[in-house]
């Protein structure tokens, strides 16, 4: 009785590991083709346009790189908003 | 009725809460005190229930919850930075993103689900919670501010100003470019663990040559960043991957610092010890020139510090006589922890329009434990101790305990808010001896050789052995400024004088926590000198001690001679040891 326990025990286990398994092979294959399709095909039109999305160059010409933020209290809705 | 607002951190590193009660910040907790984990980042469910249970209200009491971030700002970034880094960034958007679908996208859900809420939710930027957190809790009415840490949604430094419950932050300086990276950078290239060992490095820095001159290293370091005159900087980033890989430092660093990443638990040699503290140096002198600037802009002679970056103790100390600042001010947990903090404040001060309050004073806003239950905890575990009759008996022991050598766990009141101990969770034991650090770390730590312990000196007593500012700043109440220890003096506290003379102290004043600053005094009777080794209750990679079962788990799991909790002594050797191998544990 104990053995039969243990074993589905194991077997529960198992089964649950291979779910896991099954499910991050998948994610990873769908990621994969969201980088490729998505990532991919806007990073290389955005290239062929010149379009950076981080400013990675270093400036001998500009005397500061601090830029405008001005943050400061907005009204209360907007702080509802994620973005 | 009373207004209650909820700060709520978490999906990053060191989760937490915080609870105001009509502007009086009246509980705030880590999650990983709770959880055990160290840097815990999921949902602090615990912390929060432990903030609504110590004031006897429940989630439907809460009027607003603020969250420190502006998660979907955070996640353009995240975006921005695979485009322009395909096909580099495959791998870590591959493992980064489903955390983003799953959780970091969903926070208004899991609040609502987590905690059955069905209040407000409101996102602040996580400068302004960090602003928020600095100068809404500070004594000041008007002060500059400057956060720095490692990144926010793109921000990685910015300065402002506050002035009565406003803030406004002015100006800011961008992802990639950030001095939190950098130090998280160089922390990984010498072989710590980032988010989590960047206090290592700051404290190796002192075994390395502290001269631009001679300092091999820093020089190398100075070249890959442009520093304006203003303190804005920006690194070649052909020397960095973070931006696009899980790994930090990149092998052009590597090529730079003349040797691969070194691996975990390795030697440091004195090569390790100049890069740490060319680092240092680099990052003092960004600091510098950015304060002096700050000053010039906002002409105010009050700065609050907040971010990662203003747990740099070594450097805070040093603020006071580089830069034109008078006064200044750090909260206890000036990392992303304490955002909780400033989430919470900012809806209550500056979008509500409520009239500051509160100034924190001491860090013990964490759970407590009478005495029937600590009692209780230990007759139910059948666990040998001896009970104090009275204070005075209490310290008389305790110290006299201390002075004869022992390790004691010390646990009393309200845990600490932060990551230091500051006498609530804490393990104290006596700087006199030379041999301490090497006997702490044997029974307890089993830390890197070269990281001090810090000492705690009661405020009346500080001007006396240390070199400090005057008057002293309160952020030295929370172990956040190093300072020198006056030279007639490093002899005589050999186990908490760093190889530099200097000394991480905390200050501890009467009325923040009485039996603590008792016991300094009657340890001072007997050795003439007030001074204890002050160190936090855990086993190295673990959290610090929140109940009495850790507390008393980890005595009995090192070598911790006595525990101290709340009026009941127990010996480690009157009772039976556990077969729990805290080396076996430790990880970091």
């Amino acid at each position: 009785m104990k053995e039969l326990k243990n074993f589905f025990k194991g077997f529960k286990k198992g089964m649950g590991d291979f779910g896991q398994g099954i499910t991050s092979i998948v994610n990873s294959a769908l990621l994969l083709i969201v980088y490729l399709m998505g990532v991919g095909f806007t990073s290389i039109f955005a290239k062929l346009f010149h379009k950076h999305f981080l400013d990675r160059k270093l400036s001998t010409k500009d005397k500061t790189y601090w830029a405008d933020l001005s943050l400061k209290k907005k009204s209360i809705e907007k702080y509802y908003r994620q973005f | 009725m009373s207004v209650y607002i909820l700060g709520i951190a978490c999906y990053y590193h060191d989760s937490s809460a915080a609870l105001l009660k009509d502007g009086i910040l009246v509980a705030a907790a880590q999650e990983e005190r709770f959880t055990r984990k160290k840097h815990d980042t999921s949902f602090p469910i615990n912390a929060i229930n432990y903030c609504l249970k110590s004031q006897g209200i429940s989630i439907k009491d809460v009027k607003y919850a603020g969250f420190y971030e502006k998660p979907f700002l955070k996640f353009e970034r995240v975006l921005f930075q695979h485009l322009e880094m395909f096909p580099k960034s495959l791998k870590t958007f591959i493992s980064s993103i489903p955390s983003w679908i799953n959780e970091k996208l969903r926070v208004v859900r899991a609040t609502k689900k987590k905690l059955n809420y069905k209040g407000d939710v409101l996102f602040i930027e996580h400068h302004l919670a960090h602003a928020a957190s600095a100068f809404l809790v500070s004594p000041f009415e008007e002060s500059a501010i400057l956060t720095v840490d490692g990144v926010g949604e793109w921000t990685t430094t910015a300065y402002g100003l506050g002035k009565g419950k406003d803030i406004e932050l002015m100006k800011e300086l961008k992802f990639p470019y950030s001095i939190g990276l950098l130090y998280s950078t160089i922390t990984a290239y010498l072989g710590f663990s980032v988010n989590n060992s960047e206090y290592k490095v700051m404290g190796l820095s002192a075994y390395g040559n502290m001269d631009k001159e001679t300092n091999p290293y820093y020089k190398k370091l100075r070249d890959i960043v442009d520093i304006k005159d203003d303190g804005s900087f920006r690194f070649d980033m052909g020397y960095f991957i973070y931006h696009y890989a899980n790994r930090m430092p990149s092998k052009k660093l590597c090529r730079l610092l003349q040797g691969p990443i070194t691996k975990d638990g390795s030697e440091m040699t004195q090569r390790h010890k100049d890069i740490a503290a060319a680092l240092q140096l680099v990052t003092e002198e960004i600091l510098t020139s950015m304060l002096n600037h700050v000053h010039k802009a906002t002409k105010c002679d009050n700065i609050v510090l907040a971010g990662g970056v203003a747990l740099n103790s070594v450097y805070n100390g040093k603020i006071l006589r580089n830069t034109p600042f008078k006064k200044i001010w750090i909260q206890p947990d000036a990392g992303d922890g304490g955002t909780s903090v400033g989430a919470a404040f900012y809806i209550y001060n500056s979008i509500l329009g409520n009239k500051r309050n509160y100034v924190l004073r001491d860090a013990y806003l964490g759970p407590e434990f009478s005495t029937s239950s600590v009692r209780s905890f230990l007759d139910k575990n059948k666990i040998k101790y001896s009970e104090f009759k009275d204070d005075e008996e209490l310290l008389k022991n305790t110290s006299r305990l201390i002075f004869n050598n022992n390790v004691v766990g010390w646990f009393q009141g309200r845990m600490e808010w932060g990551p230091r101990a500051l006498g609530a969770r804490s393990i104290l034991s006596n700087p006199c001896n030379p041999k301490m650090q090497e006997i702490i770390n044997l029974k307890v730590k089993h830390r890197e050789k070269f990281r001090p312990f810090a000492p705690v000196v009661c405020e009346d007593d500080a001007l006396k052995y240390f070199d400090c500012d005057k008057p002293i700043p309160e952020p030295t109440d929370f172990m956040l400024m190093v300072y020198p220890i006056k030279k007639e003096w490093r002899s005589k506290i050999p186990a908490v004088t760093h190889v530099d003379g200097s000394g991480r102290l905390q200050t501890i004043r009467k009325d923040q926590n009485f039996l603590y600053y008792h016991l300094i005094k009657e340890f001072g009777k007997l050795s003439s000198i007030p001074i204890l080794i002050n160190t936090s209750f855990n086993i190295r990679g673990e959290p610090i001690v929140c109940t009495p079962l850790d507390a008393y788990k980890c005595m009995m799991g090192t070598g911790i001679d006595f525990l101290v909790m709340d009026k009941f002594l127990i010996k480690r050797d009157d009772n039976l040891q556990d077969m729990w191998n805290s080396e076996k544990y430790a990880k970091d």
